[in-house]
């Protein structure tokens, strides 16, 4: 996948590209607006991560860009403001997917994941990771040839993890992205520890490899390692 | 009191006193011009005695008119003419009466006479009755046309003062549009709704400014907040780190999930107060709590709390965002502060939707309860989430309330 990052935070930015770069992935980045249609008008990407706020002008402006070249690049646009605000609302815009600030990275993963998924729905409607095949548009896995029934959250959980695949994720990263950042919870995360127990037993009942390890008391990693 | 019943008060007592003073001086300036008028009338009358006994050398009759006199030999010729009150008997009307009388000496054939002329003040009296009278039912007249003239004609004075005082009562900050007042006659008012005018679109200012601030201080907040966040998604995936950094980056993670929370709550109260969300649609209750029961179904379970619902179908027209927020508020609130194997209710009818939940014993403080930064001595939460519910029912015209029964603590929304 071949991703263009536009913030103009410099350290954010670099993060990002870190995160998002690996195997299979191409990650340019850029911290203005005229230097986004630049690159724009010279190549194509997969996606584009934009940051409404530009020091020389408004995200928006990429779009307005893109609708009229005819490109089809999948845009997830990064701001401060949620959905509350009328300037992002309803992504009439033309935009993808929208995220607010500040985000978890693993949660920015799997909406470019998703994002990019939906986009090219129609060649790829399967995921698969070694043993496990995803149909994503009926929602069921397969190990092998076994089906597994997983719950809604657990089939989330599962492609959560997938589209964040070699990397640690915090708890509350997981928490916000099953349950929602507006949910006021305790910092006590423990319930996730039966959530991912429950998934973790349903894989390896199906003869799955177990990729899913605990990392100390802050996170999970998914990993075929 | 009202200041026209003040006025009144220091205006009628004013009269009185200023009308009572002026009738005891009218009374004894009227009794002294009548008495010396008596006087030169006594004077006058002396004179004809005097007139009469040096023509015909003899006392005059008894009756030479109404007027009483008593003629008297006395030795002496050394009598001066003297006036004095008296009291004599009225034959006619047979009853003693205040007199003026005058005494004086007349000289008869080498003899000395006393003689005394006595005036009835019947007629005076009779005048100072009248004019008491005149006096007394111009006082009352007075009185009320004054009474009259202040509560009608002050009324009206006064009525642009009222209408700017309700103008100022009524006055919301966050409603936009200036105060109106009436121009009128009066300077005094006109200067005072001039004052009003000018201090209400300041105010009105700063709380723009005042707005605006927050609403752009915590956006660019936001950013800051991002960095970190991602930073800490990046330290983790460092393998070199001991399991002590781990719990140092953990309650980094807290401290800074909480104030992302605290910030958009901020940002959201500000939204809802100045009334920036309008994206009103309508919304089935029942399968939104139904939905929301279900995401918050792990939560439950983890305390094992058993939720016992009784909904009806109720649609209301609000914005979907305020209302998953509310609910949001108010399941993590029921679950929050609930205890291990604790329940919840919820009820849903048409007109209201009840929260209760098991948890402390004691009652909370109502008064305190929905303010801001008001929360419990355990709780993690930002202490806006109950604010929040109140603002957004506020904002749809919805009663809501807490009272505490049995052990149940209730949250009741009155649509």
């Amino acid at each position: 996948m071949k991703l263009l990052i536009v913030e103009d935070e410099d350290t954010l930015r670099d993060n990002i590209a870190s995160y998002f770069t690996e195997e299979g992935n191409v990650c340019e980045s850029c911290g203005t607006l005229d230097t986004a249609i630049e690159k724009l008008s010279g190549y194509n990407y997969d996606c584009i991560l934009l940051d409404i706020g530009l020091p020389d002008g408004d995200g928006f402006t990429v779009l307005d860009y893109l609708r009229e070249n005819n490109k089809n690049e999948a845009v997830l646009i990064i701001s401060a403001r949620n959905s509350l605000d009328d300037k992002i609302n309803g992504l009439n815009v033309g935009a993808d997917d929208y995220i607010t600030k500040p985000f978890h990275l693993a949660e920015l993963k799997a909406r470019v994941a998703a994002t990019y998924r939906r986009k090219t729905f129609n060649t790829n409607n399967k995921l698969i990771f070694n043993e496990i095949i995803i149909n994503l548009p009926g929602r069921t896995v397969n190990i092998n040839d076994t089906r597994i029934v997983l719950t809604r959250k657990e089939f989330d959980m599962l492609l959560y993890f997938i589209a964040n695949k070699g990397k640690v994720i915090s708890k509350n990263a997981i928490a916000e992205h099953m349950w929602g950042d507006e949910m006021d919870m305790h910092d006590n995360f423990d319930f996730i520890y039966t959530h991912i127990k429950n998934l973790r037993k349903k894989l390896i009942d199906a003869g799955c490899a177990d990729y899913l390890k605990s990392v100390y008391g802050i996170g999970y990693k998914f990993s075929a390692e | 009191m009202k200041l026209s019943s003040h006025y009144n008060k220091a205006s009628i007592i004013v009269s009185v006193l200023v009308l009572f003073a002026a009738a005891i001086i009218y009374y004894f300036a009227i009794h002294k011009i009548a008495r010396n008028q008596l006087d030169s009338e006594l004077s006058e009358e002396i004179g004809e005695r005097i007139d009469y006994v040096n023509r015909y050398g003899k006392i005059p009759k008894k009756d030479f008119d109404e007027s009483l006199t008593e003629y008297s030999k006395i030795p002496t010729a050394d009598f001066p003419t003297r006036f004095f009150d008296t009291v004599y008997y009225n034959t006619r009307e047979k009853t003693n009466e205040n007199g003026r009388a005058i005494a004086a000496l007349i000289k008869l054939n080498g003899e000395n006479y006393k003689v005394i002329i006595t005036e009835s003040y019947a007629s005076i009296d009779d005048l100072t009755q009248v004019i008491t009278l005149i006096t007394l039912v111009l006082t009352i007249i007075l009185l009320f046309v004054l009474f009259i003239t202040n509560k009608y004609v002050l009324k009206g004075l006064w009525r642009p003062f009222y209408h700017t005082l309700h103008e100022l009562k009524t006055f919301n900050i966050s409603v936009p549009g200036n105060i109106k007042t009436q121009t009128n006659k009066v300077d005094e008012f006109n200067e005072l709704n001039a004052a009003v005018q000018l201090m209400s679109a300041r105010v009105k200012k700063d709380y723009e400014h005042l707005k605006h601030f927050t609403e752009n201080a915590s956006h660019e907040m936001m950013t800051p907040l991002a960095v970190i966040t991602a930073k800490l998604d990046t330290l983790i995936q460092d393998e070199s780190l001991k399991p002590e950094h781990y719990d140092q980056i953990n309650d980094i993670y807290s401290a800074t999930g909480k104030l992302s929370r605290l910030n958009q709550s901020m940002l959201l109260l500000v939204k809802i107060e100045n009334n920036l969300i309008n994206d009103g649609e309508s919304i089935n209750l029942h399968s939104a709590i139904a939905q929301k029961l279900r995401q918050f179904q792990e939560l439950l379970l983890a305390r094992n709390i058993t939720v016992a619902e009784d909904l009806q179908d109720k649609n209301i027209f609000a914005s979907r965002s305020l209302i998953d927020v509310l609910l949001n508020n108010l399941f993590s609130n029921a679950i929050r502060h609930n205890i291990q194997n604790g329940k919840i209710t919820i009820t849903l009818t048409n007109d209201k939707l009840i929260f209760q939940n098991s948890g402390a014993a004691k009652p909370l403080d109502e008064s305190l309860l929905f303010e801001r930064f008001q929360k419990g001595q355990k709780s993690d939460g930002t202490g806006l989430g109950l604010t929040i519910v109140k603002n957004i029912c506020a904002l749809y015209n919805w009663q809501v309330s807490y009272t505490h029964t049995g052990l149940l603590h209730n949250f009741e929304i009155a649509f």
